[in-house]
């Protein structure tokens, strides 16, 4: 019945009043003449209110005449009819199609540029990039490529490892993550502190600019203000920034652990194998059974064969024909000799340490323990190491 | 004779367990608690007023008492009736 009233009011129907002697006559008569009446209501003895489609009450005025009663019209409902009063107040029409254009072109400008994560470049550089390749405030958001700002961005900062871009309602998001800049490459203009880039025990501070505020002895975690750039000058209680600069030395650990089985097992194809063959549609898969796998340890290789081969024109076929092969392997156990084996992790444990070592870290110490548990071998390596942990953080970076 | 075929088609009906008011043509009565009633196969509207409605059908005429009487919909085969119903009377 919903169905029908929006129908209804989608063609426009009338509400109408009957005036007559013989009105339940004109129902029957209307019905028989599949006329649709409907919301019937009886106001007194002669007089009826009734809705009907616009169509039927045309066909209702002929059955009207033959009955002898008076039918007029009361109200009329429906989108047709909203349209025409619509049509007469132009002005209505025009400011609100005005105010949702107004809405739809502001939300569609970009408002605001955000940049996080730019501990080593000035805001105001990459807004003023930006600004020359045309990106700035007030730009509608659906001409802006986002690959376009990323490959800016990247072409003209080759110390960023990482960047995103996100428009988000009417804000620009940047996202960089650099890397860290060896000091003399940070822009001097810019007051910046120097901060720790890695937990260590301070062994030496040298202030070139700016203030240390931590002392010999004092462990630093990562992100700690080392040399502050915010200088308060010891009589008015004025504070002006600068470019600190120095040198941080620090006393940083490293340790890696490997651990390692000392009887492995190690496996061997025998040369045995047993295919099966399978129709995959999509993402689903039939397997044709050929019974039971017959090998105790085996290994799976799946290959995948299109029906019809369209590789030359770029185009997947759905339905590939599936090769299932298992391949028997003999598992052995191998007891591995356990001085080789230490030296081995030794080694292996110095060389992912070495990844993470700067090239200026002076060594100072290398420890080594080895633990058996069960059937593992578990080595530590820890080396000690004295480097500089400063990193420049500009000051101010962010807008708020 | 009229009788006798009214009776055939009711024995046919009842065996093949057809459903009766079609083949017979008889009304339908679906009362929905005491606020809508939608007869089916009527015959035409005899009277209306806000108190009584009474349809013709085949059966007789139907009679509907109540208070605020309305008629949601008519339809050659169908009338809903809404409003408060108090009582249904068959007159044959």
């Amino acid at each position: 019945m919903l169905a029908i009233k929006i129908w209804n009011y989608f063609k426009g129907y009338v509400i109408i009043r009957v005036e007559g002697l013989t009105l339940e006559r004109l129902l029957n008569l209307a019905a028989s003449h599949d006329i649709y009446l409907w919301d019937v209501k009886r106001i007194n003895n002669i007089v009826l209110e009734m809705k009907s489609t616009t169509r039927g009450f045309k066909e209702l005025k002929k059955i009207v005449k033959k009955v002898g009663c008076r039918v007029e019209i009361t109200n009329k409902t429906g989108f047709p009819f909203l349209l025409m009063k619509l049509r007469e107040r132009k002005m209505w029409v025009g400011g609100f199609l005005l105010f949702w254009a107004i809405i739809f072109f502001l939300s569609s400008l970009i408002w605001k540029i955000d940049i996080v994560g730019n501990e080593q470049t000035p805001r105001e550089e990459i807004i003023s990039l930006l600004k020359n390749n045309n990106i700035t405030v007030g730009k509608i958001k659906y001409r802006l490529d986002k690959e376009d700002i990323k490959d800016l961005l990247i072409e003209n900062y080759d110390y960023f490892s990482f960047v995103s871009v996100n428009i988000k309602g009417t804000k620009l998001t940047i996202e960089v993550k650099e890397q860290d800049l060896p000091p003399e490459r940070v822009d001097k203009n810019y007051p910046c502190h120097i901060v720790a880039k890695k937990k260590g025990v301070i062994v030496k501070v040298v202030p070139k600019n700016g203030k240390a505020v931590v002392e010999k002895g004092k462990v630093v975690n990562p992100g700690e203000i080392l040399i502050t750039g915010i200088i308060t000058s010891e009589f008015g209680g004025e504070t002006h920034l600068v470019h600190a600069e120095g040198e941080v030395l620090a006393l940083t650990r490293y340790s890696s652990i490997i651990r390692e089985p000392i009887v492995k097992n190690e496996e061997r194809f025998t040369g045995k194998t047993f295919t099966q063959k399978g129709i995959k549609i999509g993402d689903k898969g039939i397997q044709f059974m050929k019974g039971d796998i017959p090998f105790e340890n085996y290994k799976e290789f799946v290959e995948e064969k299109s029906l019809i081969n369209l590789e030359k024109y770029d185009i997947d076929f759905p339905i590939k024909i599936v090769t299932y092969e298992y391949r028997e392997v003999e598992l052995k156990e191998v007891k591995q000799n356990i001085d080789f084996l230490k030296n081995a992790n030794q080694i292996a444990a110095t060389k992912e340490i070495n990844k993470e070592l700067p090239p200026n870290a002076q060594i100072q110490s290398k420890n080594i323990r080895h633990q058996i548990d069960d059937n593992i071998l578990t080595t530590q390596v820890i080396i000690e190491t004295i480097e500089d942990i400063g990193k420049k953080l500009i000051i101010n970076n962010r807008e708020d | 004779m009229k009788k006798k075929i009214e009776n055939m088609k009711y024995n046919i009906s009842e065996a093949f367990e057809l459903p009766r008011d079609i083949i017979m043509d008889l009304p339908k009565l679906t009362v929905l608690g005491d606020k809508e009633a939608s007869l089916l196969n009527h015959k035409g509207i005899i009277e209306y007023t806000k108190e009584t409605i009474r349809v013709n059908t085949k059966s007789g005429i139907f009679k509907i008492t109540g208070e605020d009487l309305e008629i949601k919909t008519i339809l050659a085969e169908e009338i809903i009736i809404v409003g408060r119903i108090k009582n249904i009377e068959i007159i044959s």
